[in-house]
């Protein structure tokens, strides 16, 4: 008895000092985590339309966020809260636009919130708290950025995530307003390093490149060797100057736009994750904004993405 | 309690050579089987294996007089996560850079075997300072038998080291699989073992000559 005891309490006590020590370090670091990965997403974003460094990044270009919502009235049943930025004279302000699950809309409400505010979830929560009183609730579903350069819009980026091999896979996509992919990117995964880890391989996910939205609904994963010069061409940070002319490029282009993806050497369940997961995210994001964008038309809103 | 009487340059060479935790101990097979498919990853887990098995050894070899012994696999388990964790978290606030190449590589060592089996053989007998050598040489033990699988397996594979293309063809496309990594292993086990027998001989020849 005398023994169980001694070993509990020393399970216990090792437990309790192992979670304070991670709790420690976690309190610590956490704030510089998360500035850093929000740093990571902004090179992302801005890698993905095409900018290498700060400095190429144009004076016009914006990146607008809209945030969606699930809301839940008192009787159960739930409608989409579209939280949009909208111009305030020559400001920024953000409207919610509730639609029903089919994209009718019903109403509008002006939310008090500066869009520098509305980056951090609680700020959001507690301003939308203000105009949805209970028994409403809400909850946060995904968050899609509109890229506009001047008056023209330019791309699309959504930050998603799907289940990988292992655990989920965070990727950002980039659209063109047609829905085209214009790049992938793989924030965060812990697939096996040298198997499902070559997802963040620019010779897997640059194959996601330049597939137009029909092509993307029918896209599968073959279970084919990368054909050489294909791998070349995909390893776009590898090239060396005048290593592809301008028609070689135009050609090889051509060539592969509209092959499936071939998958990773003994990762086909990681590469099939993957292009499952860019399937869905286009497929829905495309769909979304459709509705979205008549609702914005017909109802005549400020949208800043007009 | 044997307190081990090797000095620490031994502790070093013996995780190194004699008892390579790849070659010698058969430990960690399914990184070395899985991971080891080019020398980045090598390096990389390496690394990774290195930090935590220091400084878990030299934990466990502080707290080994108030660790009740039939709870001892479970403390060395939190110890280890808890490094892990810590590691995880300290690269990604404060070094993105090492971060981004080792994430992937950290979260996977909780369930190493060789750190736990060198904590339970090693550092729960000794004092720090022999741990902490310990610790130094089954890291480099680890990187040095993943670097060498990763050699071979990349060159034979891809053609290339490093990411580099050498040759310009993929010989055997073969050996990036993770079944090709068992072939390896058992290959490079049996060198080693090769080696060990005809050193005993020339040893055994060299004392009755004297």
């Amino acid at each position: 008895m005398k023994q169980i005891i001694r070993i509990t309490v020393g399970l216990v006590i090792s437990c309790l000092v192992a979670g304070a020590v991670m709790g420690g370090v976690f309190t610590v670091t956490d704030k510089a985590k998360k500035r850093n990965e929000h740093l990571a997403v902004q090179e992302t974003m801005l890698g993905l339309l095409g900018y290498k460094d700060a400095k190429q990044v144009p004076a016009d270009l914006k990146l607008y966020s809209i945030y969606r919502y699930i809301i839940t009235d008192g009787s159960g049943s739930q409608y989409l809260g579209y939280l949009v930025p909208v111009a305030e004279g020559n400001e920024t302000g953000y409207m919610l636009l509730k639609l029903d699950l089919q994209g009718k809309f019903i109403s509008k409400k002006n939310i008090d919130i500066s869009p520098e505010k509305a980056r951090e979830a609680p700020e959001r929560e507690s301003a939308l708290k203000a105009v949805l009183k209970p028994p409403i609730s809400f909850r946060y579903a995904d968050e899609a950025i509109v890229a506009t350069l001047g008056k023209k819009r330019l791309a699309y980026l959504l930050p998603g995530e799907f289940l990988g091999f292992k655990t989920t896979i965070k990727a950002m996509l980039a659209l063109d307003p047609s829905f085209g992919i214009v790049g992938l990117d793989i924030l965060e995964h812990e697939e096996d390093p040298g198997l499902g880890g070559e997802i963040e391989q620019e010779y897997f996910k640059n194959q996601f490149k330049d597939k137009s939205y029909d092509r993307i609904t029918k896209l599968k994963v073959i279970k084919e060797p990368l054909p050489d010069e294909y791998k070349k061409y995909l390893e776009k940070s590898k090239w060396q100057k005048g290593a592809f002319s301008k028609e070689q490029i135009a050609t090889i282009r051509k060539k592969y736009q509209d092959k499936d993806i071939y998958a990773i050497t003994g990762a086909t369940i990681s590469s099939k994750a993957v292009t499952d997961g860019v399937k869905g995210m286009v497929r829905k994001f495309a769909y979304r904004m459709g509705k979205l964008e008549a609702v914005i038309v017909n109802e005549k809103i400020p949208a800043v993405f007009l | 309690m044997a307190v081990t009487k090797k000095t620490n340059k031994q502790l070093v060479l013996d995780g190194l050579l004699s008892e390579n935790p790849i070659f010698r101990l058969a430990l960690s097979m399914c990184p070395a089987v899985g991971i080891s498919s080019s020398v980045m990853n090598g390096i990389l887990l390496g690394i990774a294996v290195l930090f935590v098995q220091v400084f878990s050894s030299c934990t466990i070899s502080l707290l080994k007089d108030y660790i009740h012994p039939r709870i001892r696999i479970p403390t060395y388990t939190l110890v280890i996560a808890t490094w892990v964790t810590v590691i995880d978290l300290v690269l990604a606030a404060y070094v993105p850079v090492a971060y981004k190449a080792m994430g992937i590589f950290v979260k996977l060592i909780v369930a190493f075997a060789i750190i736990t089996m060198r904590l339970e053989v090693f550092a729960c007998k000794n004092p720090v300072v022999p741990s902490f050598w310990d610790g130094v040489g089954m890291g480099t033990g680890f990187m040095f038998g993943m670097v060498t699988l990763g050699t071979v397996r990349e060159f034979l594979g891809t053609g290339g080291l490093l990411g580099h293309d050498l040759i310009g063809t993929r010989p055997l496309l073969f050996f990036i699989l993770p079944l090709a990594g068992f072939f390896c292993v058992g290959f490079i086990m049996a060198i080693f073992n090769y080696v060990e027998i005809v050193y005993k001989r020339m040893k055994r020849k060299r004392s009755i000559a004297q």
